[in-house]
């Protein structure tokens, strides 16, 4: 079974539209932009990944904290795809994220995020006894997307202690701090997001070399394998054994949804990974399961022969130890 | 149509050791009538509803009474509630659960249902450990 943490779950609604203004106009009228198609789904990285794995017959159970009328709407949503749920309730109604995608210009969405409610104390004790249960069973944890008000930084160096100590692997699918404070419990794969910072750390992640650069010191200080997208279709995979350069060659105007690839991308490799898939393969898989998913306008992908079919397109270089 | 068509998946559970007050807390904010209260393996021990809150709050006469009418005020609920709120849950909870298994039919969870006056079953594997619910509307609705 794979877990996913997601602590700030949020429901994603995405509008596609023709056009935009390209000035605000006189401060007196409003501004309608009319969606020409507009899809809602439960969101957040940790159920992306949780939801692509579903599809493919992957048992999964989702955990974090719910809350309000659209927790209702994101459960709902989760468990009719068939992940299995496992989340605390808080006061308060989790985040909505709005994706406003102009037609023609799908690979550069403009993202609305809200905050999430914040988290008490003992909604925390509440989830790490469930947690502690849940990773009996488990043979992965993926602890995923940005953390919500009211927790701490080490809220998922914690969680990766606890699943080191269990035996179970541990998959970090985040960002700035919460993401570093993790490698010092030696997690089997990070997947830092950069979207917002092309930063890990102290170290720029803009270039090649930067990112083996910064890989590397991943490594040192303890992760196993380090995964960090180059661009839009390419991702450098660093571990203790050398680099790997992973690409793919797919025009920018294929695009129609942007949102999710990345946890496609995770999700491919761990499906690789559970179906007997080499590492190389897995990431492979992943990859192909990203560029498919940026391909169609529902935010995963979970057509298997698309993916077989992207990931004929899928290059692996390795650089060597470097 | 077996049990495994339309369990609802929902792994929402509290220990035996929770307090009431959080139980409440948790129906609250779950908008779920009861919770499957777990042992630390994730096995079914007992079930905690809204009803047997109320049980707990009341005087047992107006319980045997059926009428709320022979209460003096909701004050003497509040003063209770106070009393016990940091209780664990196991005391309260109803500890004979009625479970659904994966390959149980609909027409028998029914029966279990309506014989039983429940409005949702824990559904447990093989070892009694919790994996869904099934609610009176999942059956509704497949009709």
């Amino acid at each position: 079974m794979i877990l996913t943490v997601t602590p700030n779950p949020a429901l994603d609604k995405f509008y596609w539209v023709a056009e935009l203004p390209k000035t605000l106009g006189p401060v007196e009228e409003g501004i309608v932009v009319r969606a020409e198609k507009s899809l809602t789904s439960a969101g957040g990285k940790g159920l992306n990944v949780s939801m692509f794995l579903a599809a493919h017959g992957v048992e999964t159970v989702a955990m974090g904290f719910l809350a309000g009328h659209t927790g209702q709407i994101i459960l709902r949503d989760l468990l009719s795809r068939g992940v299995s749920a496992n989340f605390v309730w808080i006061e308060g109604e989790n985040r909505t994220n709005v994706a406003l995608i102009l037609r023609g210009q799908e690979y550069h969405p403009i993202h609305i995020h809200e905050e999430g409610p914040s988290i008490p104390k003992e909604a925390v004790g509440i989830f790490l006894r469930k947690y502690e249960a849940m990773l009996r069973k488990a043979n992965f944890v993926v602890l995923a997307g940005i953390l919500a008000p009211g927790l701490s930084p080490d809220f998922y160096r914690e969680l990766a202690r606890r699943a080191r100590e269990k035996g179970v692997k541990v998959v970090v699918h985040a960002g700035g701090e919460a993401l570093l404070h993790t490698f010092r419990e030696r997690p089997f794969l990070v997947k830092p997001d950069v979207r917002e910072a092309p930063r890990l750390g102290d170290l720029s992640v803009r270039t090649k070399e930067e990112i083996i650069a910064a890989g590397k010191q991943a490594i040192q200080e303890g992760v196993e394998l380090c995964l960090i997208s180059h661009h839009l279709t390419g991702d450098i995979l660093i571990s203790a054994d050398g680099v790997w350069e992973f690409e793919t060659s797919v025009p920018l105007s294929t695009f129609r949804n942007l949102v999710g690839a990345d946890d496609a991308l995770v999700g491919g490799i761990l499906l690789g990974l559970t179906r007997g898939m080499d590492l190389i393969e897995s990431v492979r898989y992943g990859m192909a399961a990203a560029v498919a998913s940026a391909e169609v306008e529902e935010k995963l992908c979970l057509d298997q022969g698309k993916i077989a079919k992207e990931m004929e397109h899928v290059e692996v270089r390795y650089l060597g130890a470097k | 149509m077996k049990v495994r068509d339309f369990v609802r998946r929902d792994l929402s559970a509290v220990e035996r050791d929770t307090p009431v007050i959080q139980v409440i807390k948790l129906l609250d904010n779950s908008g779920l009538s009861s919770l499957p209260v777990v042992d630390e393996e994730g096995k079914v021990v007992g079930v905690i509803s809204e009803r047997d809150l109320i049980r707990a709050l009341i005087p047992a006469y107006v319980d045997m009474l059926h009428s709320a009418s022979f209460l003096p005020s909701l004050d003497r609920l509040a003063k209770k509630l106070r009393e016990i709120g940091n209780h664990p849950v196991e005391r309260y909870m109803t500890k004979e659960v009625v479970v659904a298994h994966l390959d149980d039919t609909d027409l028998h969870v029914a029966d279990l249902m309506l014989r039983k006056g429940l409005k949702q079953l824990p559904v447990v594997d093989e070892k009694g450990h919790l994996i869904g619910l099934v609610r009176r509307i999942d059956l509704l609705s497949r009709l």
